[in-house]
């Protein structure tokens, strides 16, 4: 065997002495490849995509190693896409989830981490804000609220401006507004009934000071009411005071005829939530639009109000492969950041307080509910059960327009349903 | 009137006299058999059989919880509104069935026979009759809530350019008109199903029947009465089966045009709705209340049809 080559010597001498030296450096390039995280953030948001993407951006600008992916699905099928998700592998690190009792079947199927002691940020919001993802059974909170929605009435400034009309400041003046309206051959409000989940809405918005708003609430929360109490009653015969200003045959009216009529400028007014601004600044940029909150009714146990609710949230799969960075980004969506980039790129109310809307429209919302806010009563706490609140007194109050059901009977019927799982705190 | 072989008889024939060739063996039998017997079993016995098994159990949104036997069951029939629900929409798909077969089997057979005897278009009259088959029901659902649209739908447009403004209707916003449409839209939909299924019945009639009835001096409404007609009695047990199944199915059609409620306050609701609600909108143990009511249905169904097949099969012997 002849001997190694001097220079041979000299390079394997300088590859020992080098070795221990570039090994950790390696070893510390593939940790750092490890550190790499890729979260995926499910949504039933098709909508909103660029706007997610936008504020991640944000995110992945702070947080180097972590990437954030928005996945979209089809709304009417979310709830079955996610719950699905979260129960094998492949599902989400953050998943948008429903509000009040439409996020208690992930909660009770474990699918949700509980974020109360691993998030800071909740302390950053109001507890009507956390009830809407507090777990019935446990207490716990298991999401990080996005939005919030207000409720009120929508009218056209041309319109009312052609008709010298005001804002209305009273009851009486509402009216006055509803009949020059009609008088002159406008639609005065329009709203839909044949989509008609927006009827429970319409009367809480007309009716809610009629009944007590927030006292009645906590009343019937609290088992000192129910459903029949006859302020209740008066505001479901509230709506059939309504119906000769709403649309021709309105049970035949679905929401997108309804958002047509006023888009088209052949209503008025339309009573609707914050969440239509977008659709209103895409769809009729030259209309002149402003907001007014419906004065409160006669005999109202309630000073006028704008109705409200939470609107999703963020929450955390129990399964995720990666829970530590999906906690931190869930706990930066409590963040004033995120919020304000919410409400700036999405165009909605953030549910993080201190945000402001640049759209005045929204800002105007956003203060109505602010001053006299009411809760959405058959969303906030009558969806818990099946049947759900909103659906008998939809249909309740459908069938009392068609001449089926007097208000009294829809009251009955209405707490009928609910009585089979509801039971007050106060029993 | 000589009996014309029909190929079960034929098939008796040939084997009973041992002429033609044998039976091939088991093994080649089971593997003919196999795929459409795998893809059966795990399309339709399987979920069926997971069916009934969630229908037994208390769910957590998709986590199976306790075992509650017969619970589910009893909640579907005894929780309001569900158990003026159920029996509303059952009675609804029945209506349905009974107001669809009277009207549009009786068109079906109407323009299969006039097509068998249009001299010229035949193939085109045939493909403009099927044509809506072939879109989903859904877009037919929504093309048919756009031209009934009250406000800006066509048809209350023109009554009102004609000056029959006073028929103008909220078509599926008026509850005593709304099913009646519903069910008229559906037979535009499906009448070319079964007119292919007469028209092919027609076809397979061989003209010297009506020849032979004509040269011994039957009018063409006794050829038709008792030549045609008798010899359409399968065709007639195959459409009253499937548009019996159909029927008790339907979704996407009533879906598009009365929204997932059946509306206006539950006139046009049916069983395919009431289980979407109470499967995707029914809270924590929707899988188990729906798969619950996924079972009732299958036993309607199933009961039901096959009594028919049965009845039919009787009639058809009797006739023969």
């Amino acid at each position: 065997m002849s001997p190694l080559p001097k220079r041979t010597i000299a390079s394997l001498l300088a590859a020992l002495v080098a070795l221990p030296i570039v090994a950790p450096m390696a070893a510390l390039a593939q940790d750092e490849a490890a550190a790499d995280v890729n979260l995926t953030v499910w949504s039933w948001r098709p909508e909103d995509e660029d706007a997610y993407n936008e504020i991640f951006d944000v995110y992945e600008a702070a947080h180097p190693g972590v990437t954030v992916e928005f996945v979209p699905y089809v709304n009417t099928d979310y709830n079955n896409i996610l719950a699905t998700g979260l129960t094998g592998d492949g599902g989400p690190d953050v998943a948008q989830v429903r509000s009040y009792g439409g996020v208690q079947p992930l909660i009770e199927a474990g699918q949700l981490l509980a974020l109360d002691d691993k998030i800071d940020t909740l302390g950053n919001f109001p507890p009507l804000a956390l009830k809407s993802q507090t777990g019935q059974a446990d207490g716990l909170v298991y999401g990080v609220p996005i939005a919030y929605q207000a409720f009120t009435a929508f009218y056209n400034k041309a319109i009312f401006d052609e008709l010298g009309l005001e804002e209305p400041q009273t009851w009486d003046e509402f009216v006055t507004v509803l009949d020059t309206l009609k008088e002159n051959d406008y639609i005065p409000i329009s709203t839909p009934a044949k989509d008609n989940w927006m009827i429970p809405i319409v009367m809480d918005a007309i009716g809610a000071p009629r009944y007590g708003g927030q006292q009645f609430e906590q009343d019937i929360l609290a088992g000192k009411t129910d459903f029949t109490d006859p302020d209740y009653v008066a505001a479901i015969e509230l709506m059939n005071w309504l119906l000769p200003y709403l649309p021709e045959d309105v049970v035949g009216v679905s929401y997108e005829d309804s958002r047509a009529l006023f888009l088209n400028e052949l209503a008025g007014i339309f009573l609707g939530g914050s969440f239509e601004v977008g659709y209103w600044r895409d769809n009729g940029p030259d209309l002149d639009l402003g907001v007014f909150e419906v004065p409160a009714p006669p005999d109202s146990l309630a000073p006028a109000s704008v109705v409200g609710w939470y609107d999703g949230a963020f929450g955390v799969n129990a399964n995720s492969d990666h829970p530590d960075e999906a906690l931190a980004l869930v706990e930066w969506m409590g963040t004033e950041e995120f919020g304000q980039l919410y409400t700036e790129k999405v165009k909605q109310l953030s549910a993080v307080p201190g945000t402001t809307p640049e759209d005045p429209l929204l800002a105007e919302f956003g203060e109505l509910f602010a001053a006299s806010p009411v809760s959405y009563l058959d969303l906030v706490d009558f969806r818990y059960g099946q049947p759900t609140g909103d659906s008998l007194l939809r249909d309740g109050i459908i069938a009392m327009w068609l001449g089926e059901k007097t208000a009294e009977e829809v009251a009955a019927d209405v707490q009928a349903g609910i009585s089979q799982w509801f039971t007050p705190s106060g029993e | 009137m000589a009996e014309a072989p029909t190929p079960r008889s034929e098939a008796r024939s040939a084997s009973g006299s041992g002429v033609g060739r044998a039976a091939p063996p088991r093994r080649v039998l089971l593997v003919f058999i196999a795929p459409a017997f795998v893809l059966y079993t795990l399309f339709l016995i399987y979920p069926l059989v997971q069916a009934l098994i969630f229908s037994l159990f208390e769910w957590k949104s998709t986590v199976r919880g306790d075992f509650v036997g017969l619970d589910n069951f009893t909640e579907l029939f005894t929780r309001f509104p569900l158990d003026e629900q159920l029996p509303r929409a059952f009675i609804h798909n029945i209506v349905f069935y009974l107001v669809t077969m009277a009207v549009m089997v009786t068109l079906a057979l109407l323009f299969a026979v006039l097509l068998q005897r249009a001299r010229r278009g035949r193939g085109f009259l045939r493909v403009v009759y099927v044509l809506p088959y072939m879109i989903s029901p859904l877009v037919v659902g929504y093309i048919w809530s756009l031209i009934l649209n009250p406000t800006f739908g066509p048809v209350n447009s023109v009554l009102k350019e004609l000056g029959l403004g006073e028929l103008a209707r909220p078509w599926l916003g008026d509850p005593s008109l709304a099913f009646p449409v519903v069910i008229l839209v559906n037979a535009w939909y499906y009448l070319g199903f079964p007119m292919l299924l007469f028209a092919a019945g027609l076809a397979a009639i061989p003209e010297d029947y009506a020849e032979a009835a004509e040269v011994d001096g039957a009018s063409t409404w006794q050829v038709f009465r008792h030549v045609t007609f008798p010899l359409l009695i399968p065709v007639f047990g195959t459409v009253a089966i499937l548009t019996f199944i159909y029927s008790f199915n339907v979704f996407g059609l009533v879906w598009a045009l009365s929204g997932v409620d059946g509306g206006p306050v539950g006139t046009t609701d049916v069983l395919g709705l009431l289980f979407y609600r109470t499967a995707f909108t029914g809270g924590v143990n929707a899988f188990g209340t729906a798969s619950a009511l996924a079972v009732v249905m299958f036993l309607a169904i199933f009961g039901v049809s096959m009594t028919a097949r049965w009845w039919f099969g009787r009639l058809e012997e009797g006739l023969s």
